[in-house]
């Protein structure tokens, strides 16, 4: 099911909502986890009954790898047993993702979930919890597909909490405020940008200088507003269930190096690369050292990048930023700052470069853009002001139709989304600060009346794919 | 050991490890607080206290570390055991 849809909003949630604490209410907590649980099993199949039994598996097994793990003495069968369970959920991985086949929906997002239980199980630190309880925390709905990343010690003891199962009408205030604003940041924003991009990309055969910038902001931007809108509504509809949810985006755009970028976009992503990939790759180094972290840090990243796909678009994202995090840890040590605004504006333009590369469906459609960008595949000059490109007319200079409406509605969008990236509130900040007034419920409600007419083309979130 | 004792060993060598002899930490310091302190420099934090104290953080104890005074009931809970 897709958070922006009709069925999903009016009448699997509402119902989700009224069965569990209702249930709650007349102190029925068993019966409340498995309603939980099979709604959260209803929003999976809605897309098809096809990935349900690869989910059910990956729960099964490693739930009961991980008893296995927990109460095996010997310290050499403990270790294989977790070599082993970490070896299936790679495997499994890999195999979906690289031999072809569909994706199952979520199976990246809920394969890292278990192994950060898996390892912690193996290093003794998760306790030992029921298999409804287990099963309640990777099914749970709005994390289920596309994140946040959540540790399950974040997210369990939050559903066996008792004050939890309490309705709180605060909480669903904040719910549906965060929600909405999701909703706001993929239907009015991130599906306008997407429609700028997919032609650029998909559709021409070679963009002139503007065209590609057109392109190559419009994903940047598309992809920003899709993810951290479905992030914003994956936090609003755990808010409504009594449970925080960790944040996943904080203004990633204001970043002035890479290194902090990482630390802003995808954050639940970075946390669990750096916590179970980038430390024991550190560790298992003889000795840490300048060189050695670097190349666990590239190591990390390009992990991270093929961690999203296949293809050498996912090879060469990762490695870029693995390359460009390596040269700003080169950088830093030379204790010499770049101005504020060169530091920003190197970053932006770096991600935004690494967009198109992470955006285009093969390398052949990369080069396009790029070349493109550099203005080697024509500049169309808009018609105004000037009458005749002139000489320049043998440089592959043209005139062109530039700036007639619909441009004009791309340059608002644009100049707006870098005001909203830099000027607003993000939904970290607003989380901490929400106080339910009425004029914010008077604003959502109008937002969201927009979005609901905005949602008769409905569209999949990005991360769907991943 | 006291908080006060630890927090003033932890300072040590995150100075140390930091090159930023002036740094000063309360328990609420985190990494986001002190520029030069970033994921390479974490690890080699949390290696040099592994070293001092001679513990070892499993890996998903690392993940709650979210300030200094994260580190410091970590630490002092390792250490008890």
């Amino acid at each position: 099911m897709l958070f922006n849809s009709y069925p999903f909003i009016f009448a699997f949630l509402p119902l989700a909502l009224l069965g569990y604490y209702v249930l709650n209410h007349f102190k029925l907590t068993t019966q409340s986890k498995i309603w939980l649980i099979l709604a959260s099993l209803y929003f999976y199949t809605y897309f098809g009954f096809r990935n349900l039994p690869i989910l059910l598996i990956s729960i099964l097994c490693n739930f009961f790898l991980a008893q296995l793990i927990r109460t095996e003495k010997r310290i050499f069968t403990k270790k294989i047993l977790f070599r082993l369970s970490l070896v299936l959920n790679i495997g499994m991985l890999c195999f979906y993702k690289y031999s072809g086949l569909l994706l199952p929906l979520g199976l990246s997002f809920f394969t890292l979930q278990q192994i950060a239980y898996l390892i912690d199980t193996y290093e003794e630190l998760a306790e030992k919890k029921s298999f409804l309880d287990y099963m309640g925390f990777i099914c749970f709905f709005p994390t289920l597909i596309s994140g946040p990343i959540v540790h399950y010690g974040q997210l369990m003891p939050q559903l066996a909490s008792s004050e939890n199962k309490r309705f709180q009408i605060n909480q669903l205030s904040l719910g549906l405020f965060l929600f909405t604003i999701g909703l706001v940041k993929k239907v009015l924003i991130a599906e306008t940008f997407g429609d700028w991009a997919r032609p650029g990309f998909d559709e021409a055969t070679s963009l002139d200088l503007l065209a590609a910038w057109k392109t190559s902001f419009s994903y940047t931007f598309q992809l920003y507003f899709d993810f951290s809108g479905y992030s914003d509504m994956a936090i609003g509809l755990g808010a409504m269930f009594n449970i925080k949810l960790p944040q996943n985006f904080n203004s990633p755009f204001k970043s002035k190096s890479v290194i902090e970028f990482w630390t802003r976009w995808h954050m639940t992503l970075s946390q669990f690369i750096t916590t179970y990939i980038f430390t024991p790759i550190v560790r298992f180094m003889p000795k840490i050292t300048f060189r050695n972290t670097m190349i666990a840090t590239f190591l990390a990243m390009f992990i991270a990048g093929v961690w999203h796909g296949a293809g050498w678009t996912y090879v060469i994202y990762g490695s870029l930023h693995g390359l460009a995090l390596v040269v700003n840890h080169l950088w830093k040590k030379r204790k010499k700052k770049l101005p504020s605004f060169l530091a920003w504006l190197l970053t932006f333009n770096f991600v935004n470069i690494a967009f198109v590369i992470f955006r285009a469906k093969d390398l052949a459609a990369a080069v396009k853009v790029f070349m493109g960008m550099m203005g080697l595949t024509g500049v169309v000059i808009p018609k105004v002001g000037i009458k005749s490109v002139g000489l320049l007319k043998s440089y592959g200079f043209s005139m062109g139709t530039y700036l007639y409406p619909k441009d004009y509605a791309f340059l608002l969008f644009l100049i707006g989304s870098f005001v909203v990236a830099f000027k607003f509130k993000n939904t970290l900040e607003l989380e901490k600060g929400f106080i339910a007034k009425t004029n914010i419920a008077f604003y959502c409600g109008i937002a969201f009346v927009f979005c609901l007419f905005g949602m008769n083309r409905i569209t999949e979130f990005i991360y769907f794919q991943f | 050991m006291s908080v006060e004792q630890t927090l003033e060993t932890l300072t040590k060598i995150i100075q140390d490890v930091l090159e930023l002899p002036g740094l000063t930490l309360t328990m609420e310091t985190s990494a986001a607080d002190v520029d030069e302190w970033d994921s390479m420099t974490h690890i080699q934090i949390i290696a040099s206290i592994e070293a001092h104290y001679k513990i070892r953080f499993a890996l998903g104890e690392l993940q709650s570390l979210k300030n200094v005074g994260d580190m410091i009931q970590l630490i002092q809970k390792k250490l008890t055991k």
